[in-house]
Parts: structure tokens; C-alpha cells; sequence
């Protein structure tokens, strides 16, 4: 189940990075629409969890618009661990883009000035600027993510459901265990390891973020 | 080489600039106003940062108004350097040299032109102000453009590396044949760079043309600061203390001594023959006193008294005296 939670959480993290930094570097910027993103964005820390859950279960069950055309591919996410994955990755996605976006709001602007009078285009200055200067941001931004989503409980159980050996995170594990009668010691064993786990996500970031100012500052 | 022409109009709040002129593909131009006369601003325009309301650029007769400044060959060397913190020295050349249309200069060759070769391993985190601007410079030649702005590139230096900073640029200019537009707001800059001249006020150009003359005119010299009053003088036409490299020399009113006979047994090296055009009376009792010389007009402010004295009217002979280390 420990293999599971970092399967899931490693999986939701790495599928879920373009699109969160594409979010973040918008967010970063001015543009019309943008409040209408940031809202969206936002969404799974307002909406209950189970919520999300059963609206992924709308969307991409068996007859659901989206699941059924995956169906037909051969993919299927409701109750399998890659099910899990997506609801560990939209119930992150906030945090997620929150802190890519603080990274990309952290370097100079006027850095892009410099790089279009150099005859670097607006696709050019992203990739040559942007990005290798939010990359240290982006790479804490990851750990941070990933920490967060080794906790996801409630879209989990519901898109995913709790099977051991398929589905079962940490967090769904200690559910489990506490379920049964005289289950507390096994729960305060899985409890010290996921403490242990976000702590040292924690850290990361933290050490990474430090790194990633050091960077800015020149 | 390209000349720059512009004729726009640009409002930002209570601030409208509104400026028409040429900088010519011969030469360096300098554009000279106080602080917030819109000097920045206006080089942002040129390079295609800012878009004006209306108006238009040109460059060699082409127009690159409606071109975003990373298709426009206009660099751009900004106050604060501007240089990527992620990249070395080298890297930070060669991004410039790799985006060239027509293929960068070697970052080996531009590095020995500025003296930085041995700063090209270096981060750009811990260069000095002046190892910056000569990067920054360096950057942006990389990337060989056909007219090349420079926003007061030298404010952060002082004394013997704005001097030398200085001749850097008229070296660059010589050797590359690179035209340029050097924002300054300091006389003395502007007199040792410039050939040609752009004074902007309160976002309107109040005099312009070659700097000798368009120095020479009231709307420009009620720019300066009292103690500035003068003239630009060539450099060749006096012996300086210091006067390496300077295309020319602003010689200050307060700088310079008459006589109405020719002076015996005087240490200064500089004396100059020359015929009293005309007097002006100014607000603080003194008197300008402006005269044609050999090496072109010149003013020297003196009390009433001793106008009189000397007997100085317009007409009349008069020997002025610079002294060498004044210069």
C-alpha cells in the first residue's frame, strides 16, 4: 500500500505538471479571462471532496462521456489505480499551480524586455527564460504536490474506491484498518509513516525554494 | 548602416510625448533631458517594447513601426544590464549571437573587443557595475543590429570607468560602424560622445541637430543646470589633461578667462583668438560674454565690472583661456 501511494501520488504529480505550469505561467500574467481560470483552478479546495469525487465518476465512468470513449481504448479509470491518480491530481491541482505560479511571479520582467530586444519571440522568452528561471519554484512546487497528494482521501475512495493492492493509499489503508475492531496500533503505525513522508516532502520543498530564491537573486 | 527616423505620439496618463526626429546613421546621437522628460520611454518605443498611439518608425526608410521588438534590428542596452541571472557571461553573448538573422558575432571576438574575455566562465551574479554595462554591450552587438540604443549605460559608473566606458563606445562606434542613440542627462557625456544632438523637455524634442549647434541654442541651454552653461568644443582644438579619445569637450562659461590683450607668461595651455559676437546680462548680475574662435563659438560668463574694465563689446578682439586640467 506504501508502493501504492507513491505510485499515485508520482503518477498524479508528473501527468498533471504541464498543464499546471501552463496554468500557473497564464495566472502569472494579465490577460481577459483570466479571474474565470483562477476560479476553475480553485475549485477542488472549495468543492467537498467526495464531490469531485462523484463528478470524475460522472465524467469518466463506464458511461460517463468521457469514460466511455476511453473504454473504447482500452483505458479504464473508475476503480483502478490510475483512477486514483486523476482524483489525487485534480484535488491537487490548486496547490499545485499556486506554487509554480508564485516561482514565475518571483522573476523580473523586465528580464523579458532584455530577451525580445535579443529577437527572442514570446515562445522563445518562455522556454529560454521563463522556465529555467522558475525551474528550482517548479521542482518545489512538484515535492510540495506530491507531499499533498500521498494525504488525498475523499475524491480517492470515491472515484477509485479502497482496494487493497489496487487502490489502497496510505490514507485509504488507515481507513481500513480503523474499521476494524482493535485496528488503532496498525492505524498509529500507518499514521507515523505518512507523518514521516510529509515531513520530509516539507523539507524538500522548503530546501528547494531556498535554492531557488538564491537562483533569482543572481 | 541604417539611419532612425521617428515621428510619434505616446500618452501615459498626465504625460504626452510627442517627439519627431532623425538620428543619423553617421555619427552618435545623444539624447539629452532632465529626469522624466521621457527619454526611456521613448527608447522603448523605438525598440518596439511600448506601442505609441500613433506615429511611426523607421529604420533606413523602412518602417518597423507595427514590428515587436524581436523582429525589429534595433538593440537595446538598458540601465540596469538586464543580464539573464541563469546563464554565464558566454551565455548570456551567445544568446544573443545564436537569435542574429544573419548569424552573431564569435562571443570569443566581441569578449576581446570589451576586455571581458576573462570573465566568461563568470555567473553575472558577482560582476562589478562596470564588468555589467561592458556585458550588457557586449550582448547586445552580439546580435549585430543595424542601429543600437543605449539607455544612459554608464549611470552607474563613475570617474575613470565612465571615462573609459566612454571611450569604449566611441570605439565601438569606429570600428563597427554601429550607429547609436545615448541617452544621457550629463553634459559632459553627451558633449564627448555626440555628433548629433536630441534635447527632449517635458516629452517634446526643443532642439536638435549637429551637437555643435544645436547645443549652442537657448532652448537647450536652459536645460542645463547655471553652472553648465558653454559650449562644445573639438577635442583637437585644445590641449586637456584628459581628453583621450573625446570627439569633443563642453566648455563650461565659468571655465573660461578673457583678455582683451594677448596674455604673456601664463601657465594655461589653452589660448584662443577670437571676436566678441555678442553680450547677454543674465538674471544673477553676470554677463555672458559669446565669441567666435577658430574652434567655433565659445561663452564665458564674467562680472559687469569687468566688462567694463576690459572694455568688451561686440566687435572686439578678445583671447580666451582654458586652463588644461579644467578640461
Amino acid at each position: 500500500m506504501l508502493v501504492t501511494s507513491l505510485w499515485v501520488a508520482a503518477n498524479a504529480v508528473l501527468w498533471s505538471l504541464p498543464l499546471a505550469v501552463a496554468a500557473a505561467f497564464a495566472l502569472s500574467r494579465r490577460f481577459p479571462g483570466k479571474l474565470a481560470l483562477e476560479g476553475v483552478t480553485h475549485l477542488p479546495i472549495i468543492l467537498p471532496p467526495v464531490l469531485v469525487g462523484f463528478v470524475l465518476l460522472m465524467l469518466f465512468g463506464r458511461r460517463g462521456p468521457i469514460g466511455s470513449v476511453l473504454a473504447q481504448a482500452g483505458i479504464h479509470l473508475a476503480f483502478t489505480a490510475k483512477g486514483a491518480a486523476l482524483a489525487t491530481a485534480v484535488m491537487i491541482f490548486p496547490v499545485f499551480v499556486r506554487s509554480i505560479r508564485l516561482a514565475f511571479e518571483a522573476t523580473d520582467r523586465n528580464l523579458f524586455e532584455a530577451a525580445a530586444v535579443l529577437r527572442a519571440g514570446p515562445f522563445d522568452r518562455f522556454f529560454s527564460i521563463a522556465l529555467p528561471l522558475a525551474g528550482p519554484g517548479i521542482l518545489a512546487g512538484m515535492v510540495m504536490a506530491f507531499a499533498a497528494a500521498l494525504g488525498e482521501f475523499g475524491a480517492v475512495i470515491t472515484f477509485a474506491a479502497n482496494i487493497p493492492g489496487q487502490t489502497q493509499t496510505l490514507p485509504l489503508a488507515i481507513y481500513a484498518v480503523l474499521q476494524e475492531p482493535g485496528g488503532e496500533t496498525a492505524a498509529l503505525r500507518l499514521a507515523g509513516i505518512s507523518f514521516i513522508l510529509a515531513m520530509a516532502g516539507l523539507g524538500a520543498a522548503a530546501l528547494l525554494q531556498r535554492w531557488a530564491g538564491r537562483r533569482l537573486a543572481g | 548602416m541604417k539611419t532612425l527616423e521617428a515621428d510619434i505620439e505616446l500618452k501615459q496618463g498626465m504625460f504626452t510625448l510627442r517627439a519627431r526626429f532623425s538620428a543619423p546613421a553617421e555619427g552618435i546621437t545623444v539624447l539629452f533631458g532632465p529626469s522624466g522628460s521621457g527619454k526611456t520611454t521613448l527608447l522603448t518605443v523605438l525598440a518596439g517594447l511600448k506601442r505609441p498611439d500613433r506615429g511611426m518608425v523607421t529604420l533606413g526608410g523602412a518602417p518597423v513601426g507595427d514590428l515587436p521588438a524581436h523582429r525589429r534590428d534595433i538593440g537595446l542596452v538598458f540601465q540596469d544590464a538586464r543580464l539573464f541571472p541563469h546563464l554565464t557571461v558566454h551565455q548570456n553573448i551567445a544568446y544573443a549571437a545564436r537569435r542574429a538573422p544573419q548569424g552573431g558575432l564569435a562571443v570569443e571576438d566581441v569578449a576581446r573587443f570589451f576586455d571581458i574575455a576573462g570573465l566568461l566562465d563568470r555567473p553575472v551574479g558577482n560582476l562589478s557595475g562596470g564588468e555589467k554595462s561592458r556585458v550588457a554591450l557586449a550582448r547586445a552587438l552580439a546580435m549585430r543590429p543595424d542601429f543600437l540604443l543605449l539607455d544612459e549605460p554608464f549611470a552607474a559608473l563613475d570617474g575613470i570607468r565612465r571615462r573609459a566606458f566612454i571611450a569604449t563606445l566611441l570605439d565601438l562606434h569606429r570600428v563597427h560602424k554601429l550607429p547609436m542613440l545615448v541617452v544621457t542627462h550629463n553634459i559632459d557625456d553627451a558633449a564627448a560622445l555626440g555628433s548629433h544632438l536630441v534635447a527632449l523637455q517635458a516629452g517634446h524634442v526643443v532642439a536638435s541637430g549637429d551637437f555643435a549647434t544645436a547645443s549652442r541654442q537657448p532652448a537647450f541651454q536652459s536645460l542645463l543646470d547655471a553652472r553648465d552653461t558653454g559650449a562644445a568644443i573639438s577635442a583637437g582644438m585644445l590641449q586637456a589633461a584628459s581628453g583621450n579619445g573625446r570627439g569633443a569637450i563642453w566648455l563650461r562659461a565659468d571655465q573660461l578667462l578673457l583678455a582683451s590683450e594677448r596674455p604673456h607668461g601664463l601657465s594655461a595651455r589653452n589660448v584662443l583668438e577670437g571676436q566678441i559676437t555678442a553680450l547677454w546680462p543674465q538674471s544673477d548680475q553676470s554677463v555672458l560674454v559669446e565669441l567666435n574662435s577658430p574652434a567655433g563659438a565659445l561663452l564665458s560668463r564674467i562680472t559687469p565690472q569687468a566688462v567694463r574694465e576690459l572694455a568688451l563689446a561686440p566687435g572686439n578682439p578678445v583671447w580666451a583661456i582654458a586652463k588644461a586640467h579644467l578640461l
